[in-house]
């Protein structure tokens, strides 16, 4: 167990690795279960729960799994957990099941989980797995939110649901279209602001350097 | 055995192994979330009209045209027919819907299970409302217009609406009434 490592795996998850922003998959469930910040987090939360176990259970049969049938295996082990996911909607959640039914059994062939059993899971012990599955769905169902809020704005002039008095609904803003736009500003927006706390990093690092180099000196300085 | 048969039965069996441990866990998972369809029917005909019903009569999906009633009950006050109809020709396969018809005029409709996509579209439009307050002796609920964008979705429900008015109007209104 190495604590730099999970760190580095949980913070990889959601910022530098960000699904959504970042790595750009999953695009479909993105702009079409952002109409509503509470189905947003819905999508995001069944997309993580899948993550986390089919990452698991890749991981812990990844000496066993054949190279030529990693694929199949792949996509066996993650429709079990979204057909679980979906018995158990179904059960507890009929209303949500019934408007989100088509999208979460395409959960199935989300890229996303294809890509983090293939790269990560694939290669990985079961902890660091579940541990990417997990940031990975934060990652996602965090990026999912802030459209959510966004588009639920414009297109119902609402928060969660509420209505927010003094903003009224404007007309063509529910359409996919907007939702591509609202996508791509938060995506600049996102990468923007992780290439500005990356540059100012550097930065300080930069400006440290010559300054403890500095210290060095005058230390020696006194020793002699 | 050569390397390359060898290989291959090698990949099957793994393969098969999963399929064959992904299927139990879905059986154990099923046990506790299995929802029987004739009380999931019950629980929604008296949730959405507030009126008891004890007796369910089970059509096994009587086709009438593109649609079929699935399961019909006469609530016991015999003041509401509550039916739950399939509709064919969806985007994503069969749409059900739950109606109630109080006297013979339509009060609800309810969307149930389906695989459709632009089921917003509906809602937005207000689509099933076209067919409240419509008498079932005289509706044709095939010619109501459809929602744009949602053609097919509207069609699928159009279809089951259609199933429950031939059904009614072939079982409960023409001679053998039930209420």
């Amino acid at each position: 167990m190495d604590k730099t490592k999970i760190k580095e795996t949980f913070l990889g998850g959601i910022i530098r690795n960000n699904p959504t922003f970042v790595l750009v998959l999953g695009t479909c469930p993105t702009i079409a279960m952002t109409t509503s910040l509470f189905q947003a987090f819905a999508m995001g939360i069944a997309t993580t729960f899948v993550l986390i176990f089919s990452n698991l259970f890749v991981s812990l049969l990844r000496d066993l799994i054949p190279d030529k049938v990693r694929i199949p295996c792949y996509i066996v082990i993650i429709s079990t957990f979204v057909i679980i996911v979906q018995m158990v909607m179904q059960k507890f959640m009929p209303d949500l099941y019934t408007t989100m039914r088509a999208f979460i059994a395409l959960i199935v062939v989300n890229c996303i989980i294809l890509a983090r059993a293939e790269s990560f899971a694939s290669c990985n012990k079961p902890l660091y797995s579940m541990i990417d599955g997990f940031s990975i769905g934060l990652g996602f169902t965090g990026a999912l939110c802030l459209i959510g809020i966004v588009r639920e704005f414009f297109a119902g002039g609402a928060f969660a649901g509420m209505k927010i008095p003094g903003f009224p609904a404007m007309s063509g803003t529910g359409a996919s279209a907007f939702g591509f736009i609202v996508f791509g500003c938060m995506m600049a927006l996102f990468n923007f602001v992780i290439q500005k706390v990356n540059e100012r990093k550097e930065k300080m690092k930069a400006a440290s350097l010559p300054l403890s180099g500095g210290k060095a000196e005058r230390l020696g300085e006194v020793q002699v | 055995m050569s390397e390359k048969v060898k290989s291959m039965l090698q990949g099957v069996g793994v393969l098969a192994c999963i399929a064959l441990v992904c299927g139990l866990l879905l059986g154990a998972v099923n046990r506790f979330t299995y929802v029987d369809p004739l009380a999931a029917t019950y629980a929604q005909f008296a949730e959405d009209t507030g009126a008891s019903f004890s007796e369910m009569t089970d059509e096994e999906g009587a086709g009438y045209g593109d649609g079929s009633v699935v399961y019909y009950a006469l609530s016991d006050d015999g003041g509401w027919h509550a039916f739950l109809a399939s509709g064919g020709g969806g985007y994503g396969g069969d749409v059900q819907i739950y109606l109630y018809i109080r006297g013979t005029v339509i009060e609800k409709i309810v969307i149930g299970e389906n695989g459709e996509t632009f089921l917003g579209k509906l809602e937005e439009a207000d689509f099933y409302s076209r067919f409240v307050g419509k008498d079932v002796t005289s509706l044709d609920a095939l010619s109501v217009d459809g929602v744009s964008g949602a053609t097919r979705s509207s069609a699928a429900v159009k279809n089951a609406v259609e199933a429950v008015v031939q059904y009614y109007n072939e079982k409960i209104a023409g001679g053998e009434n039930h209420g």
